[in-house]
């Protein structure tokens, strides 16, 4: 059940989960593009965001690390990403590399900080982080554009020749793609023994050292895992929007992201894909039928899945599929 | 004969279009704060545009008009560029208005070249977002433009020692460039600038850095909203006030909405602000009559109400001039030294800047008949952004 939640468990007589990911996450986006060609901008701010809560996955679901402070991750890698596009590297698969790398490295920085802590005094430890790294944002202006944001670089064509369209075409093509190599990788990384020790350090963390785990070092190392995958969404953001705010690295994106994830369901990677999915879908249905009370609808959704699929949608299809299953042999 | 086969395929053209235009009507897009904690400022737009087209009629001619309005929420560039791109690829909109905040409009900024869409913006107030492309006018106000006339009166009225103390975002450091630059050229000191936290609710300890500064007058900056209430009650219970240092700032201090919570002890507070809901004007009262009729509360007219009546005047004249067609050119052009007297006063658009020239009033803090308001008593006029025109 660990390993094999999701889809990835119904079908694994005939495909790997990783292949299995990277198809499905193909076939979503390609349904996205044939039917809804005027949503692609949107769309691509929903894959942007899939990198985060993917990422927010890997060290609360995976490793049972309490974070509200993980957009911090996200942003400084986009504006990274913005930074580097304004000093004249318009290619933006350079741009996401650096994005992934300095979210790397940002994940270890804060990670060898917070997995020193456990409980409470994390999830403070987060808050504290996130909250400086915001402050910091807005104070220097010449490096962010403080609250008018960082917007004066230019991204230039993939490979050197597809330029970016106004419809949003190439943004969601390339947003997709990367998406799907990643959680196909991510899908393996989990399954791999290191990732099987995080989970058993999640569940129990004293039976883990009993069985001669280093703890430390591993959640460290997921950290850095974590805060790639942040930084490619963060500069996926940065390279599709063509403007790098401080909503990137706001508390209020920490929260929502977690929201998401418990939404779709911690600890699986399908959840995380699941819940930002159907979120902001959700929303942006409700908020493009009525612009001035769609909040309180977003509201209600959450309390009713929360009160009816407490372990979040993911888990609560999977329970209703093996009942279907068990009634009809 | 070439000439006159061009002549027909354009006539042609023109009936072709002619059934069209009757058939689709030009569809206006409107990103506004509509909920969450600036939902105010947001609804200001649309009561505003309600007025206007109350008034006016929901046609240009014989071409109908639509709105259609899209939450912004937030300072969020992203969101707010894909409700952009949603609007101009899917929903078709010939023209994008609106915008609260600045980055969110700098990031809209880009798509309008390609697009060929001008955009109104009705709020954000940084200077520059004009500057980013041709296509947009601007029917608000920038910090410059309120600020500069700030010190000006400060100076006039004797003030020697200034402290400053602003909201530490792009439009509190605006502010405080702006107060500087202008009240030390006019020989006066500053002895103090503080910048705040937008979050800071307890504002003790900057009221104490004010008092040992030694200053003899304060001028802030804060976005309306709470924390004005709780600056204004700290500089009145740290006794600042009875002590005899005076309080100066930009309008938003003390919008409108805003009075009832600051209440008496607010009274005499000087203000510079280019619209105060008490400016007595027959358009003023037109306007305010008008919004009271469809359903809005005097209480909650912001100055966001007035930015899109007048936002909503340039789009009719813009569809009038390109005849329903997208010109963006053709209909920037039309606008472009337009003159005409608004709700708030006289104002016209600025041909080389596209941001609005508009008389800012200094304003003083009154009771009248148990009601507080922002009464007028000096008009400096046809202020233009001091940030990007120098006269």
């Amino acid at each position: 059940m660990a390993t094999r939640a999701g889809p990835s468990g119904i079908a694994s007589g005939l495909l790997s989960p990783e292949l299995l990911g990277f198809l499905v996450v193909w076939a979503l986006g390609t349904v996205g593009y044939v039917l809804f060609p005027d949503d692609l901008a949107f769309l691509t701010r929903i894959v942007s965001i899939a990198f985060l809560v993917l990422s927010l996955d890997l060290v609360t679901g995976y490793c049972g690390v309490a974070t509200l402070g993980h957009a911090a991750l996200f942003g400084i890698a986009a504006y990274a990403a913005g930074n580097a596009a304004r000093a004249g590297w318009a290619d933006p698969l350079v741009l996401l590399a650096i994005g992934a790398l300095v979210g790397a490295v940002s994940g270890l920085a804060t990670g060898a900080l917070i997995a020193r802590f456990r409980g409470l005094p994390q999830l403070v430890l987060t808050i504290a982080v996130g909250q400086l790294v915001a402050a910091l944002c807005n104070k220097l202006g010449w490096l962010t554009g403080g609250s008018d944001g960082l917007s004066d670089y230019t991204v230039g064509p993939l490979f050197g020749r597809i330029a970016f369209d106004m419809y949003g075409r190439v943004a969601f093509l390339m947003s997709v793609a990367i998406l799907a190599v990643v959680f196909a990788l991510l899908l393996r990384i989990v399954r791999s023994p290191f990732g099987l020790l995080t989970r058993a350090i999640k569940d129990d963390t004293v039976k883990a050292r009993m069985i001669g785990a280093s703890i430390y070092p591993r959640l460290v190392a997921m950290y850095g895992l974590s805060g790639a995958v942040a930084g490619i969404g963060g500069a996926l953001g940065a390279i599709t929007a063509g403007v790098v705010g401080l909503d990137g690295v706001s508390f209020e994106r920490s929260a929502s992201a977690l929201v998401m994830l418990v939404l779709g369901g911690a600890g699986n990677l399908w959840g995380a894909l699941a819940g930002t999915l159907v979120f902001h879908v959700f929303e942006h249905l409700v908020s493009t039928a009525n612009p001035f009370h769609w909040m309180s609808l977003v509201g209600a959704m959450l309390i009713l899945v929360v009160v009816f699929a407490p372990r979040g949608l993911s888990f609560g299809a999977i329970v209703l599929w093996s009942k279907l299953r068990a009634r009809s042999p | 004969m070439r000439k006159f086969a061009v002549s027909l395929t354009a006539f042609a053209a023109c009936l072709f279009a002619g059934t069209a235009m009757a058939a689709d009507p030009i569809r206006v897009g409107i990103v506004g704060t509509m909920s969450g904690p600036y939902a105010l400022f947001g609804q200001n737009f649309k009561r505003g545009i309600d007025a206007w087209v109350a008034q006016n009629g929901n046609k240009v001619g014989d071409i109908p008009v639509e709105f259609i309005y899209r939450d912004e929420e937030a300072p969020n560039p992203a969101k707010s560029r894909a409700l952009a791109q949603e609007l101009i690829v899917k929903e078709k909109v010939q023209y994008l208005a609106g915008f609260y905040f600045t980055p969110n409009a700098l990031a809209v900024a880009p798509l309008l070249g390609e697009s060929k869409t001008p955009l109104i913006v009705m709020n954000a107030a940084t200077s520059a977002i004009v500057e980013k492309s041709p296509y947009i006018v601007r029917t608000s106000f920038t910090m410059w433009q309120n600020t500069k006339p700030a010190a000006l009166v400060a100076k006039e009225r004797g003030a020697k020692k200034v402290a400053i103390a602003v909201s530490d975002y792009g439009p509190g450091l605006d502010a405080e460039a702006a107060f500087k630059g202008t009240f030390e050229a006019a020989g006066g000191t500053v002895v103090e600038a503080i910048r705040m936290p937008l979050a800071t609710t307890d504002f003790s300890p900057i009221m104490q850095r004010i008092k040992d500064s030694g200053a003899d007058t304060v001028f802030t900056f804060l976005p309306s909203g709470p924390p004005t209430l709780g600056f204004v009650k700290a500089f009145i219970d740290n006794g600042l006030k009875a002590s005899g240092v005076k309080l100066m700032s930009t309008g938003d201090v003390v919008t409108e909405p805003d009075l009832p919570n600051i209440g008496d002890a607010g009274i005499g507070i000087l203000s510079t602000y280019h619209y105060a809901v008490s400016h007595d004007s027959p358009e003023n009262k037109a306007f305010i009559d008008q919004f009271v009729k469809d359903g809005g509360k005097f209480d909650e007219i912001a100055m966001t109400s007035v930015a899109a009546y007048d936002g909503a005047r340039l789009i009719y004249k813009m569809i009038e001039a390109t005849k329903g067609q997208r010109d963006p050119d053709a209909a920037i052009a039309a606008v472009k030294s337009m003159s005409w007297v608004s709700p708030r006063g006289p104002v016209s658009i600025d041909p080389e800047t596209r941001h609005i020239r508009q008389n800012v009033y200094l304003r003083e803090l009154v009771k009248v008949d148990g009601k507080l308001l922002n009464k007028e008593i000096q008009t400096f006029e046809a202020q233009p952004d001091w940030a990007l025109s120098k006269k």
